[in-house]
């Protein structure tokens, strides 16, 4: 779409301003910085794939990544780590634990929120229920109303973090249950629309709350023919998200798409993949004295990992 | 050419962005890689791993629990086969009283099946073997006709078992159809209790999508299968299927 376009404009808008801009250190200096790492589909998958020439075979890993996480942590001040759902399903240790043990290790790696994917319903809302104590994080969901369902009360649509003062709000959305979830499993827990239900976020957290960067973890999906709600929509037909982190549709995506609004706001969209084969990284700047976002920047790649192109 | 070009200067276009700070808020070109792979390259966390390794020895113990034995082989075959008749009719058992109600028929593919199982002792392993996906289990409400287009598919094919039915197959086309002993009717409606990935096409099954109506069980297959396994050790049983009386082969 218009991004190709959009970018080659800010390169050359870039250069311009290099000119006149401020010199590295001293624009650092008044800069507050904020790191999101995240993940998506992580399908159970505690071990790495096992390395026997598959495509990512060797690759992923929980108890790497958390060395990963603690690494970045060290060197970042503000970082926060998000999910975007479907953490279960996918290996026996799902089927012979119930979630019990992906849940742990996520709190153990400090993760600060995620969101319900369809396959977190797959043991049930009961089964949910009985993996709730074990996730030292909370699960924020804004379209699923549980009120009349033994989960009632037991999730927040939204969570707002604060790192020296830039206010980080999180909201959460989930996919459409019917006809992905046995009626079974998700009970009536029911559907609201993400749209409108985003909107009502956004204007609570950027207008009521005054957050600074407002995220989106979405399970929506990235892209559909069909013209069942996906990211893309949320992020053309919601003003004021800035970033949208996204899952179901197992997308590994070569970089985030930006998506700019008439307002001039812009929407950016990332998700990787699954089964924690990579760790997203987009880092934000604010203005320590406005607390404005300044700028993104994506994934500063660790020591001694080479540079892929997914 | 956009990746060439955010991989050729991504220092430059770092200090391009920061230096821009000042001025209204724009999506850095610097959006190049957003994914940090977890590599071979990165240790495994000491203390995760020590997390891990008690549920990993008993994921491994597992696997290898024995669930039920097997006098023969089961394996796949042309038309009807051993492993075939063996799903097809446990997909029936398990998801009736799920379902609750009986249900027409069952229908599998050999594709779907990645291995048979083996003979002798039968281990969670093998059943994770023959079933690695996270497949769930579907009742399909199928038009009589579309029910016929399925029949002239198993025949065509040869390698899609259904099960609570028996047809004649001559010169590549399906006859004297019969569901639960009865003939087909076309002018009825059928339920059809098959996996999700069939259910929405998968296997060239696309005449599946035709369904008019789509339940889930809440069931998944591999549960299905060893759910059935367990039971019949706990009954005394061994694993078999009975084969040839499903499917007649006419010159």
């Amino acid at each position: 779409m218009q991004r190709r376009d959009f970018l080659k404009t800010t390169a050359l808008g870039a250069a311009g301003i290099s000119l006149l801009g401020m010199p590295f250190s001293a624009e650092a200096a008044q800069s507050i910085n904020l790191t999101i790492l995240h993940t998506n589909d992580q399908h159970s998958r505690i071990d790495p794939f096992p390395n026997d020439g598959r495509r990512y075979g060797g690759m992923g890993g929980m108890a790497r990544r958390a060395t990963l996480i603690e690494q970045i942590r060290k060197e970042e001040p503000n970082v926060l780590l998000l999910d975007a759902g479907d953490i279960w399903q996918g290996t026996p240790y799902f089927n012979f634990f119930k979630g019990e043990l992906e849940y742990k290790l996520m709190s153990e790696m400090k993760y600060d929120a995620a969101t319900l994917g369809n396959h977190d319903f797959d043991n049930g809302l009961q089964g949910l229920a009985q993996q709730l104590p074990n996730a030292g994080f909370p699960f924020i969901s804004a379209n699923y109303d549980f009120s009349k369902t033994i989960l009632k009360n037991r999730f927040e649509p939204y969570k707002i973090f604060e790192k020296q003062g830039v206010r980080i709000g999180v909201f959460g959305l989930g996919i459409e249950l019917a006809g992905l979830v046995s009626k079974n499993n998700y009970g009536e827990t029911v559907y609201l629309d993400p749209i409108e239900t985003a909107r009502q976020m956004v204007q609570e957290l950027r207008n009521n709350q005054q957050c600074n960067l407002v995220i989106c973890l979405s399970h929506l999906g990235y892209k559909y023919e069909d013209g069942k709600v996906d990211d893309v929509t949320l992020a053309q037909q919601v003003d004021g998200i800035d970033l949208i982190i996204g899952g179901h549709t197992h997308t590994f995506m070569e970089q985030p798409e930006v998506f700019r609004h008439p307002s001039g706001h812009e929407t950016l969209v990332n998700q990787v993949g699954w089964s924690g084969i990579f760790l997203g990284r987009i880092d934000y700047s604010f203005s320590k004295k406005t607390k404005k976002k300044t700028d993104v920047r994506t994934a500063l790649l660790p020591v001694n990992t080479p540079v892929t192109t997914s | 050419m956009r990746v060439q070009f955010t991989k050729a200067i991504p220092a430059l276009l770092l200090a391009l962005s920061l230096a821009g700070c000042q001025r209204a808020w724009h999506a850095s070109p610097s959006l190049s890689t957003t994914d940090v792979p977890v590599d071979t390259t990165i240790t495994a966390d000491p203390k995760l791993e020590v997390q891990i390794a008690p549920y990993r020895q008993q994921v491994t113990d597992r696997m290898s629990e024995v669930v039920g034995t097997a006098p023969a082989a089961l394996n796949k075959g042309n038309y009807e086969s051993a492993l075939g008749n063996f799903v097809v009719d446990l997909q029936l058992a398990q998801s009736e009283p799920l379902y609750g109600q009986p249900i027409d028929l069952s229908l599998t593919t050999n594709g779907g099946l990645r291995v048979p199982l083996p003979q002798g002792e039968i281990t969670t392993g093998n059943i994770f073997e023959l079933m690695p996906f996270e497949n769930e289990l579907v009742v399909l409400t199928l038009k009589g006709e579309t029910v016929k287009q399925l029949f002239d598919y198993a025949t065509t094919r040869k390698d899609a078992p259904i099960g609570n039915a028996t047809y004649t197959v001559q010169q590549g086309k399906a006859s004297n159809i019969r569901i639960k002993g009865k003939p087909l009717q076309l002018d009825k409606t059928y339920t059809l209790v098959t996996s999700n990935y069939l259910a929405s096409g998968g296997d060239d099954l696309k005449l599946l999508k035709d369904a008019v109506k789509y339940e889930n069980v809440g069931l998944l297959l591999r549960d299905a299968i060893l759910n059935q396994i367990r039971q019949l050790t706990a009954a005394g049983k061994p694993v078999t299927a009975k084969t040839g009386d499903r499917v007649t082969i006419l010159p």
